[in-house]
């Protein structure tokens, strides 16, 4: 008999649908994985089933009987924990006390047991064979993976008939991961239900019994694992042919050089980069995650600090932050890896988003025309096709893919032609993903320079001219026409991995 | 005209409530609509109104300023001793006192953007640093009576209209130029809803921070100087009210405390809200002690309208 | 899609202890500490008998009403919340004391616990409107310290009233050499080590380090907050009834003097603003700085009137010193 049923389970957030009519079911005993492209309503999923949000429509069994948490205490009580990427963890607590968290052992003065606590603390860990953590630490002084892993005893603790464990495995080093899956296997073992979702399908082959597949929302598929192809898996998840997602890759690259890099570093994180972005070129960043990618864009775009020499079409350039990348026909303008924290005013209109960057263009002596704002944002939003009732909506109010185009637009209006994507299609819809591939080959043919990093490597390999490939802070390759693939991306960012 | 309703539904709200306010209190007090009472209750909500204005601007910017009370009486006090009671000394002495509230400003300002002190602590510490040393200035003892020509600019009239009036009304269009008209205003919204989109999208963040304080620091001094010459005389602890009202006129105006929102032609509704108040409890016989009451009713109340606005809008943009 | 696609910034960190960040993490502390040790020595050199026990408990009286205040300014501090309404509570308080108080010791103790229980209703209606109306604790607080200034200005409209004469010489009761007001400053560290290992505890400091992780962890913000602000309107009325056996009368306005520097006396003491860090202890150093700053400008021969200039710039200087540890502390991290 299965453990958990779901039928017919839908929310939406505002004019996004998360999920629509989804259907699931698991048992006790297996692992079972949740496969799906960003923004295939995975993680509003299991956001429902742990508690964290409560669906519009829909029902949910457990254990026959009906399921409908108000909050994370009534998912505990009956016996369901999920683990987040960090999410429920407090900076100020030490690694015990965010384990045990609400659920100390008190004693007869209603204080915690301090001794007690870091007995059943270690018993937990030891009992699980976990990494080394030191208890009385706080949880700020924490690496990523130490959190994570904290996140996971923190799960464990509640001893759960059913663990979900969202990415778990995305923030950890390779030996840690290893532990994981095998712990991922003990609890099944164990009799419990592990939901588990992954982007990997290796880790997916290796641990689940059985696996659901979610595409805008849906549940399109459910199988046995052993009964399904990775092709057939990766065609339900996507839901097309991935060759019609992105556009015809025509050479535009001139041998004009637009940003010329030397010796750029930055901290531990960045030590001297170099490369030439062209004129009309679509330069792909690619490597591991956590190989510098990120401080390379925000050096760039002036907002880390880095040293090293810049020349933006030919001219030596220096940039000590936004404003200054920003301005002028020698610009840089960013698309940053943080829509709603760094890209967008969310309660502000979607004219005000557009225009921020720009004030200067519309404005004479410190003072504004309305006028001239106003064909500035119709022209953008024409151009853009951005879907918004009118120009004065609120940009939150806008789905993920509209608010990305709005940080476009907002990009576009500068004069800079050097343009800096940082992973711009998370979290968008599969249709505006393929307008930003369509729009980023356009705006190479028209002579921009585009530095592009994503953290889904098929689209580097499908879109990008050349691809750099990072390790430990460098460019370790740069990969060029038929070399571009995954298998080569990847062989570059790890080769002499040992050595390093 | 209904979009901008919409966008300023708070702002109108605040004028509804005043007029309100007046049509009540000249039910209880026939002779409030009077002329020569509504020109008081004007020049008394000008001296809140003109305070007020840099206030607004900080709390937009997403700050606070604490700094107004001594601010606002050191500027007095310095210009009464400066000019012994002559016009002629504030030629120069007007000037070098707004340089100074300006200056004091920018201290605040640099603290805030470029030393990271919370705006709570640092307009704080100004302040009381301020107070002291006006204190160990003068001894604690009184002041010469002002100039008659500061009296003009505060009590005095032209062609029936209070001259302070008009100097409200050239600010208020100031500031509404500079909110609404002004690229300082769109980077000052940008400022107060998110400091790093507004930092991401090149926005000079340091700087318009900075030129907030500033601003606060001149309207305080300045209406410090305008109280003088209404009160015929600088004294210790005139300002202290001020910091209250300020902060009430704006979040009555209906900007959030948290910024991004708000404007001044909210907060002179503001200003004038509070006067009236003033104004309608003698008439309703009822003790300033029943006037704070009252205050703090119509702070909560009106706080408690922005909220339901804001998840207003929440729901809305659930249900898109 | 690979198993081997792994962030190495995500390393697990090294073995052995972090002293380095922790002292960086107390610094805050130590600078207030450092600040009261200096007061103290130029304190002791210009003046005889500092040193003594006589010294400590006039100072600790002299600061006690502040350092009520301070505690329950700590617990909202440490929620990440500020409360301005401790103002009009004080004034509240004292002028309910100064009015109603009797040489009956029974009516005496049932006014005490009715303004303890004002204080805590008060507050906790200050958590309540927080939490229900989603409302800033800034302006919720500046409006019900309007509200309660002008509830004790109804009372008693100008300084007065008086408190029985045995009441008054409460501050001065003595036991083991030491006199009352030292015994409430043990007291207060005693409830700060019991409250602070409580669940309570934890919870509102959890909530004020990462109000969504709090939230996602089940803890419910609205009880957070009730508790939160309920104490600190307690501790209020706990130093408005201290204040009346130092003044001996009621005062209407008396509270305002304490709200700003309750929250200088944390911040001194190296509570954050921002919540979730801090100690009472800090914050009862930092009421003894700010007390003893008025000692010093006395025995300097100085005008009295340097005193506020020397807090501010005391309350600057220690800002700006957690404010460079912080960076000190995050450039570790990165």
């Amino acid at each position: 008999m299965d453990l958990v049923t779901v039928t017919g389970l839908s929310k939406r957030y505002g004019g996004i649908v998360a999920l629509s009519d989804a259907t699931f079911s698991a048992r006790a005993g297996e692992v079972h994985a949740l496969l799906g492209e960003n923004g295939a309503g995975k993680s509003t999923f299991i956001q429902i089933l742990s508690g964290a949000v409560q669906h519009d429509a829909g029902a949910i069994m457990v254990d026959g009987r009906d399921y409908r948490p108000a909050n994370p205490d009534g998912a505990q009580a009956r016996g369901i924990a999920a683990v987040f990427q960090e999410l429920s963890l407090i900076p100020d607590l030490t690694v015990e006390q965010n384990i045990w968290f609400r659920r100390e052992p008190l004693t007869p003065l209603r204080t915690v047991r301090r001794a007690e606590l870091r007995r059943r603390t270690l018993a937990l860990l030891e009992k699980y064979d976990f990494p080394p953590l030191r208890p009385d630490q706080e949880l700020r002084r924490l690496t990523l993976a130490e959190r994570q892993i904290v996140e996971i005893a923190k799960g464990l603790a509640k001893e759960p008939r059913i663990l979900i464990l969202d990415e778990a495995t995305s923030a950890l080093p390779a030996r840690e991961a290893e532990w994981l899956l095998k712990l991922t296997r003990q609890l099944a073992a164990e009799g419990r239900l592990v939901i588990f979702i992954s982007h990997r399908m290796a880790e997916v082959r290796a641990i689940a019994d059985r696996l659901t597949i979610f595409r805008n929302g849906r549940t399109v598929a459910a199988h046995e694992a052993g009964a399904v192809s990775d092709e057939e898996i990766v065609t339900q998840m996507i839901g097309r042919h991935l060759d019609r997602l992105y556009p015809e890759r025509v050479a535009t690259a001139t041998d004009r050089i637009a940003l010329k890099v030397t010796g750029l570093s930055s901290g531990s994180r960045l030590s001297g980069v170099d490369f030439a972005l062209r004129e009309g070129e679509v330069l792909g960043v690619g490597g591991l995650q956590g190989h510098g990618q990120r401080e390379l864009f925000q050096a760039l775009f002036g907002a880390t600090r880095a040293s090293g020499r810049l020349e933006l079409w030919g001219k030596p350039a220096s940039i000590g932050n936004p404003r200054q990348a920003l301005t002028g026909r020698d610009g840089i303008a960013l698309v940053p890896e943080d829509r709603r924290g760094q890209g967008l005013l969310l309660t502000k209109s979607v004219r005000e988003n557009l225009t921020l960057s720009v004030i200067g263009r519309f404005s004479r002596r410190g003072f504004l025309s309305r006028q001239k704002e106003a064909e500035l944002v119709r022209e953008m939003v024409g151009f853009l096709r951005i879907k918004a009732d009118t120009p004065e909506q609120a940009a939150g109010t806008l789905s993920g893919g509209n608010q990305q185009k709005v940080i476009f637009g907002k990009m576009l209006l500068t004069e800079a032609r050097v343009l800096l994507l940082y992973d711009p299609t998370r979290g968008v819809d599969v249709g505006t993903k393929g307008e930003i591939f369509q729009l980023m080959r356009d705006l190479a043919a028209k002579g921009y320079a585009i530095l592009f990093h994503s953290s889904d490597m098929p689209e580097l390999v499908h879109v990008a001219d050349r691809v750099l490939v990072m390790r430990n802070g460098r460019v370790a390759a740069t990969l060029e026409g038929e070399r571009i693939s995954e298998a080569e991306i990847l062989r570059a960012a790890m080769l002499q991995r040992e050595a390093a | 005209m209904s979009a901008f309703l919409a966008r300023n539904r708070l702002i109108v709200l605040a004028y509804a409530g005043m007029v309100v306010l007046l049509l009540v209190t000249a039910l209880f007090s026939p002779g409030f609509l009077s002329v020569s009472n509504m020109r008081s209750t004007v020049v008394l909500a000008a001296f809140v109104g003109i305070v007020a204005l840099g206030q607004t601007l900080v709390i937009i910017g997403g700050g606070i300023d604490l700094s107004v009370p001594w601010v606002l009486n050191s500027a007095a006090i310095v210009m009464a001793l400066l000019c012994g009671g002559q016009d002629m000394p504030l030629l120069w002495v007007m000037p070098l006192l707004l340089a100074g509230g300006g200056l004091i400003g920018l201290v605040n300002g640099i603290g805030v953007a470029h030393f990271g002190v919370p705006p709570i602590i640092m307009t704080l510490a100004t302040n009381v640093i301020l107070q002291g040393l006006i204190l160990v200035l003068t001894g604690g003892s009184p002041t010469p009576s002002a100039p008659a020509l500061i009296q003009f600019l505060s009590v005095g009239r032209i062609a029936g209209f209070p001259v302070i009036a008009l100097i409200w009304i050239a600010l208020t269009a100031a500031a509404t130029l500079l909110l609404s008209k002004a690229a300082f205003g769109r980077h000052l919204y940008a400022l107060g809803t998110s400091a790093t989109v507004a930092e991401f999208s090149g926005v000079p963040t340091a700087r318009t921070t900075i030129l907030t304080y500033v601003i606060s620091g001149l309207t305080a001094a300045f209406a410090g100087m305008l109280l003088t010459g209404y009160s015929g005389q600088a004294y210790l602890g005139m300002g202290d009210a001020y910091l209250f009202t300020s902060i009430a006129a704006v979040a009555i105006g209906g900007a959030s405390i948290l910024g991004g929102s708000g404007h001044y032609l909210g907060t002179v509704a503001g200003a004038m809200v509070l006067t009236i108040l003033t104004g309608l409890l003698p008439a309703l016989n009822l003790s300033s002690g029943a006037l704070l009451v009252v205050y703090g009713a119509v702070i909560l109340i009106t706080v408690s309208i922005g909220s339901e606005t804001f998840a207003g809008l929440g729901t809305r943009m659930r249900r898109g | 899609m690979s198993i081997a696609e792994r962030p190495v910034e995500d390393k697990m960190s090294k073995p052995g202890s972090d002293w380095r960040g922790r002292l960086l993490d107390r610094a805050p502390f130590l600078v207030a500490c450092l600040m009261l040790a200096l007061i103290v020595g130029i304190y002791g050199s210009l003046q005889s008998g500092v040193f003594s026990l006589d010294e400590l408990n006039l100072d600790t009286a002299a600061a006690m009403t502040l350092m009520l205040a301070a505690t329950g300014q700590t617990i909202v501090l440490l929620r990440g919340g500020i409360d301005l309404s401790i103002g009009g509570m004080i004034s509240l308080g004292t002028v309910i004391a100064a009015t109603r108080f009797t040489d009956d010791p029974a009516t005496v103790a049932l006014w005490v616990l009715v303004i303890l229980g004002l204080g805590l209703v008060i507050g906790a209606l200050n958590g309540l409107l927080i939490s229900l109306l989603k409302l800033q604790p800034f302006l919720v607080t500046l409006a019900t310290w309007s509200i309660l200034n002008g509830a004790a200005m109804m009372i008693l409209p100008t300084d007065g009233g008086s408190v029985p004469g045995w009441w008054v010489g409460f501050a001065s009761a003595q036991l083991l050499g030491l006199t009352s007001p030292v015994w409430m400053l043990l007291a207060l560290l005693v409830f700060w080590a019991w409250f602070r290992a409580t669940r309570v505890g934890i919870a509102i400091q959890a909530t004020g380090s990462n109000e969504k992780s709090a939230f996602l962890s089940g803890v419910s913000i609205t009880r957070v907050n009730v508790v939160t602000y309920g104490l600190s309107g307690l501790f209020a009325a706990g130093a408005a009834l201290y204040l009346t056996t130092q003044t001996g009368a009621g005062s209407p306005t008396i509270g305002k003097d304490y709200i700003l520097p309750s929250v200088a006396a944390a911040v001194i003491g190296g509570v954050s603003l921002f919540g979730g860090r801090g100690h009472l202890a800090g914050t009862l150093i930092g009421a003894f700085v700010l007390t003893l700053i008025g000692n010093l400008v006395f025995v300097m021969h100085v005008s009295s009137y340097w005193q506020p200039v020397a807090s501010g710039v005391i309350l600057l200087l220690s800002v700006l010193a957690s404010s460079v540890a912080e960076k000190a502390a995050r450039g570790r991290v990165q």
